[in-house]
């Protein structure tokens, strides 16, 4: 950074805020910075997943056939009342150990899987997760736990229409398909939208648990960075930082969620406008 | 539902499958220095990482190395989370009911104390002290059984951890494996010493493997026999650890072990 730098902002800096500013911006916190790119993405992604697996759960739970009314709540139950991080730590290990499972049919010997007392029974069943397989499993079992809290949002939104503005629009003479998807969605999202801004807060509140599996993110560079070292070969010897580097997180996290706020207000002022039931 | 999960898990098997190809990978602590540890780029460096990627030149294998915290690193070779393991380890009779060992590429070396300067250790006689080591080490063991009836044994996670508690006064002395406190010593300005000679524990530094890896273990064994012949292996030791042990015999490591065994006698003779 400092090689970057012109000479004359150069000597703007005493030399110890420029030790500072090249201590800042080596490879290691670069690396760190850079590792926001999977808080972002693991938090978008989740959230896409938690709105499919939300309005199946919502569309399950409404169903007029029982069996699919039963499984929408026996899902939306079950999610809700285990902690995330079991799913995060329980559903990649799942999911992979049921792949294993399936190529160790295909490839391992029977008397391999018969008598081998390691998992998977063969080297060739086993699964080499990358970073990138655990970010994506982490995502999904984060779009699971959430997308039961958007189901009953959405459950209870769908709910919330009044039924008068239903009745209405069937005297106006629009058919069944139209008053679903131009009145009751429609509207659904109005009451929705504050319910679902909460979820995707605790959502990115929840992006801190990657750091669990493997996934280099934000927590854990701050985490490493923060350790304390007295190698000099290893970077510059330091105590135990962890404090300020936590601190660092603590900011970063309120900022998102701040701007989160404002787009979600934006969002909310967009789905509500024109309904005199729930403007402000 | 058997229906839709295979063709996915064949799917995946299919995606999966280029990346199940013969690349080996290698688990590394990434916080023990020189061993190995995150050099200013965020990377995996050091003497094994170095030593690691010559071996595999040498044995014509693609290898890959990957951090991996030190208390489950054994558990998370037997899960099946990589190959082998090159994390500073030493081969003792424990661990190898566990895991196969190749032949060791760094010898058997003092582990050593180190406390503050000016606390005062009876070195042969060491009582009511509050000792820091990292945990699940064979110095943790050897503590244990040896020291730990009279004081307090504190482990850590991490080498890094006890250098911090020394400093803070959470404990009085640290053990630790010949070389990874070298460095932090040379560079605390005189607040650290070691003191003692020093402890025999442990075996050799090896590469750990899963037991029925044996195939793998032919393949390192080869290498490391054929870089400690062609001087590699302590090449990479002077570049790291500034000094011996070697594995070739020269006029300096035999003079060096002639004043360490005279100075040995000297200490017979006084008591």
């Amino acid at each position: 950074m400092l090689e970057i730098m012109p000479d004359w902002l150069l000597s703007w800096f005493s030399d110890d805020s420029l030790e500072m500013i090249d201590y800042l911006t080596n490879g290691k916190h670069l690396t760190w910075y850079a590792s926001v790119r999977y808080t972002l993405f693991a938090a978008v992604l989740s959230a896409l997943f938690a709105i499919g697996f939300g309005l199946i759960g919502a569309a399950l739970k409404q169903s007029g056939f029982f069996l699919f009314r039963w499984i929408g709540n026996f899902y939306t139950a079950i999610v809700r009342g285990i902690p995330d991080i079991l799913f995060i730590l329980f559903f990649p290990l799942a999911i992979e150990q049921g792949v294993e499972y399936f190529i160790a049919r295909s490839k391992c010997t029977a008397e391999q899987i018969a008598t081998s007392v390691n998992w998977p029974p063969c080297e060739a069943a086993q699964w080499f997760l990358t970073t990138n397989d655990y970010l994506l499993m982490a995502c999904l079992s984060l779009g699971l736990v959430y997308g039961a809290f958007v189901a009953n949002v959405i459950y209870g939104a769908l709910q919330a229409v009044p039924k008068g503005q239903l009745e209405a629009a069937s005297a106006y003479g629009f058919n069944q398909k139209q008053i679903f998807w131009k009145f009751k969605i429609r509207q659904m999202w109005a009451y929705a939208l504050p319910g679902l801004s909460n979820i995707w807060m605790l959502l990115i509140k929840a992006t801190a648990f990657l750091s669990l599996l493997q996934v280099t993110d934000i927590v854990y560079w701050a985490g490493l960075l923060g350790t304390a070292n007295y190698f000099p070969s290893a970077g510059m010897v330091h105590p135990n930082w962890n404090f300020q580097y936590y601190f660092v997180l603590f900011v970063f996290y309120i900022l998102l969620t701040m701007v989160s706020e404002k787009f979600f207000n934006m969002l909310q002022a967009k789905a509500s406008r024109g309904m005199s039931v729930v403007e402000r | 539902m058997k229906k839709i999960i295979l063709p996915v898990a064949l799917a995946l098997s299919v995606l999966t499958t280029p990346v199940m190809a013969d690349k080996i990978r290698i688990a590394t602590e990434g916080a023990y220095a020189p061993w190995n540890f995150l050099d200013d780029d965020g990377k995996l460096a050091g003497f094994e990482i170095d030593l690691g990627n010559a071996l595999c030149a040498e044995a014509k294998l693609d290898c890959e190395f990957k951090a991996n915290e030190w208390d489950s690193i054994i558990p998370n070779l037997i899960a099946g989370n990589y190959n082998a393991i090159m994390a500073g380890m030493s081969i003792t009779a424990e661990r190898q009911k566990k895991i196969l060992f190749s032949n060791e590429y760094y010898p058997v070396n003092k582990s050593k104390l180190a406390t503050e300067s000016g606390t005062k250790v009876d070195v042969d006689n060491i009582k009511g002290m509050k000792i820091g080591v990292q945990g699940a080490t064979v110095q943790a063991d050897w503590l244990e059984k040896n020291l730990g009836a009279d004081n307090t044994i504190k482990s850590y996670e991490k080498s890094d951890q006890t250098v911090a508690a020394l400093y803070g006064g959470e404990v009085d002395i640290v053990l630790a494996g010949d070389g990874a406190y070298d460095e932090v010593i040379a560079a605390s300005k005189g607040k650290l010493v070691f003191v003692g000679p020093g402890y025999d524990i442990g075996g050799g530094i090896g590469i750990g493997m899963l037991k029925t890896n044996t195939e793998l273990a032919g393949k390192f064994n080869a290498a490391i026999a054929t870089l400690k012949a062609n001087g590699t292996v302590d090449t990479l030791i002077k570049k790291y650890f500034k000094k011996g042990p070697f594995y070739s015999v020269t006029m300096d490591s035999l003079k060096d072990k002639i004043s360490a065994l005279s100075a040995r006698v000297d200490a017979l003779e006084k008591k």
